[in-house]
């Protein structure tokens, strides 16, 4: 599809006429960001229902504002309590805690704001207008490609994201295997379904990601009947206009310092399994390594709070790329949203934007209108929201629990999919508890059919020989990128244990 | 936040639990191969290729992990699963509570088993404390929860009393 400024100018007027929810999403966004282990996953998870039930087009701007806002959101426990809301604002409490400590803990929320807001809206223009040419990658990639492409996006987030990538590798093909419950697609035989008509056809994915995210965190959490030390809640008592400018002031001075770490987000973002976390820190760390005063990191630095907040923005809009242009989800929100649009009949690729260019570019023109509602309505009320932080785990565990159980009812009406979610809980209980990576499996069930449907296709083509999948020069190419993948983590590893040894 | 790594020695890590997943993997990857033995060979492919990577992943992992035990590293305790201890009966509690919540709300439908279920799960992790301010809250968010999703967005929710005595209404 050819640029098309008109269709953009279009897509941002229509957008703004989504304030309405858009703006509702926002504040739920930025409240749910900041409760630590309760992601802006979780929250789609449980308005699933809403979400459903609303015309796609507006489920989608909603889960994309909320999605937006959350990253924002997590930045503030992270720099009032040294308790970052999600993964991705890991980076941020580096600087953010200890200007707190210093008594300027308005000042770096300002600063957040501003480096989140201008990260998030620049690094999503640019990825709205690179994307009629993103679009075509999916041309290029038959049946054999995207078998290679499948096993690298899980290769690539058990060796990114996961911290072990034996356990991450393990979790993802567990995921693949799961994906593969059903009927044949040719033969019709039942396979791995226990004798449950009700997994005939396929595993169902809202019940599988209520479990996997929202049941197993409830059970996780309740540990803590508070996250909060006294310390943080006075903490956030304190307010003051005058820092809040002062702030904002401050990170307006740092433009360039945005700019190249949003980027360093946004390319990150693209890599699928990637996500927030590791932008966050290799931004941060590149942001030292080219600092004219390095030993001031860590200190309550300006610039160590602007890098991570610019690239765990400029990683949202990454991560609906591959999601959008090849129907492989970027993390865990972009992977939810691809179970609503399933929902909805809505299939993504490039025939996507050539056939609904409004769905296709829609989620960044709403990205972009979220990050500018957001200058005007968040940085005042930011100090009164971070209260929310306090909610004791004794309300939030039941509500999560009950709410996305029932979600997970509604699109088949099966009393079934209510105790699959159950068992996908515990599964992701265990997971969590034992170092393996939920995303990785959620995506491996999402992934595993369509695996199935390109391995078949591939093998019909060359007649039943399984060497087919090393046919072509691009899946080659792929190939030998996943190996590397996997390989160049273990052999730094391999050589830093060596060098440590000697 | 909840990956608290204690074990009861601290030197040792405990690893047993890591190898509850990889067991289920593996069993469930043999019982898979067992639902295709009779399916053509075209359909077995894709399974069969993502299985046994599967299996070699886990049997690295026992090795691995093996090898830890073997040098004193790490046992086979169930550590951060059951940790930390004095949660396991809320936990299971809790647990139970689900359990009963998905079975009664097809009977009693959204509204009144959220209501009942908030309650108890509330009073459960609160340890009886503030019993007004859970049952209070408990009702607003069921009701809530009833107004917002069946009455606004028209969502089918299991229908039990409440939600047909409503009906007239809305």
């Amino acid at each position: 599809m050819e640029f098309d400024p008109g269709l953009f100018v279009d897509l941002f007027i229509r957008n703004f006429e989504f304030w309405w929810i858009i703006l509702p999403a926002i504040f739920l966004g930025l409240i749910v960001g900041a409760i630590p282990g309760f992601s802006a996953a979780n929250t789609i998870i449980i308005l699933l229902p809403m979400t459903l039930a609303m015309d796609p087009e507006i489920g989608l701007v909603f889960m994309v504002a909320l999605y937006a806002s959350s990253r924002m959101g997590a930045g503030i426990p992270a720099i009032l309590v040294n308790i970052p809301g999600t993964a991705g604002a890991a980076a941020t409490p580096l600087d953010g805690y200890p200007m707190t400590k210093q008594g300027r803990g308005q000042q770096a929320l300002a600063i957040s704001f501003v480096s989140s807001v201008l990260g998030g809206l620049l690094t999503t223009v640019v990825t709205l207008l690179a994307m009629p040419w993103l679009s075509q990658v999916a041309f290029y990639l038959h049946s054999v490609e995207m078998i290679v492409v499948m096993l690298f996006g899980i290769s690539l987030i058990a060796s990114i994201a996961a911290r072990d990538t034996l356990k991450g590798l393990i979790a993802g093909f567990f995921g693949l295997m799961l994906g593969y419950i059903g009927a044949d697609v040719v033969y019709e035989t039942p396979r791995g379904t226990f004798g449950f008509l009700e997994l005939y056809d396929k595993v169902p994915l809202i019940p599988a990601l209520v479990g996997l995210f929202a049941v197993s965190e409830a059970f996780a959490v309740i540990e803590g009947e508070s996250i909060l030390s006294q310390r943080g809640k006075e903490a956030m008592q304190k307010a003051s206009w005058a820092e809040t400018m002062e702030g904002v002031r401050i990170a307006l001075s740092k433009w360039w310092h945005i700019i190249w770490t949003s980027m360093i987000g946004l390319v990150i973002g693209v890599v699928p399994g990637a996500g927030a976390a590791i932008a966050s820190f290799v931004a941060y760390q590149q942001s030292r390594t080219y600092s004219k005063t390095p030993e001031l990191y860590g200190t309550g630095h300006v610039e160590g709070l602007v890098a991570p907040e610019s690239a765990n923005n400029g990683v949202t809009s990454g991560t609906l790329v591959p999601l959008l242009v090849i129907g492989i989800p970027g993390g865990a929100t972009a992977a939810i949203m691809l179970v609503v649009l399933q929902y909805h009949g809505v299939t993504m690729g490039p025939d996507l934007f050539m056939d609904n260019p409004e769905l296709a570019y829609g989620p960044f023109a709403a990205m972009a209108v979220t990050y500018f509602i957001m200058i005007f309505t968040i940085a005042p009320l930011a100090r009164y929201m971070s209260r929310i932080t306090v909610v004791s785990t004794t309300y939030m565990s039941p509500i999560i629990i009950s709410f996305t159980l029932v979600g997970s009812f509604v699109p088949r009406q099966y009393m079934f999919d209510m105790y699959l979610a159950l068992v996908f809980g515990v599964i992701g209980y265990v997971a969590r508890k034992t170092g393996y990576h939920t995303a990785a499996i959620l995506i491996g069930v999402i992934l595993g059919p369509l695996l199935e449907t390109y391995f078949l296709r591939a093998l019909k083509i060359s007649e039943g020989d399984i060497m087919v999948i090393f046919s072509s020069n691009l899946g080659n190419i792929l190939w030998v990128g996943l190996a590397l993948s996997l390989a160049v983590p273990y052999l730094i590893q391999l050589r830093r244990a060596k060098q440590a040894a000697a | 936040m909840t990956d608290d790594n204690e074990t009861d020695n601290p030197e040792k890590k405990s690893v047993g639990g890591e190898l509850i997943l990889p067991g289920a993997a593996l069993l469930f990857t043999l019982y898979y191969f067992y639902t295709i033995w009779d399916v053509p060979r075209i359909a077995q492919v894709s399974a069969l290729f993502v299985g046994t990577i599967l299996i070699v992943l886990v049997i690295l992992l026992g090795i691995r992990i093996a090898k830890q035990v073997k040098a004193g590293e790490a046992d086979l305790g169930l550590g951060r699963i059951v940790e930390p201890k004095n949660f396991i009966p809320k936990r299971l509690a809790l647990l139970g509570l689900t359990i009963a919540f998905i079975y009664f709300v097809d009977w009693l439908g959204f509204t009144l088993t959220v209501f009942a279920f908030l309650a108890l799960a509330m009073l459960l992790l609160s340890e009886g404390k503030k019993k007004l301010l859970i049952v209070s809250l408990s009702a607003v968010v069921a009701i809530g929860g009833y107004f917002l999703f069946i009455v606004a967005f028209q969502t089918r929710f299991p229908a039990g009393p409440f939600e047909k005595l409503m009906a007239g209404l809305f």
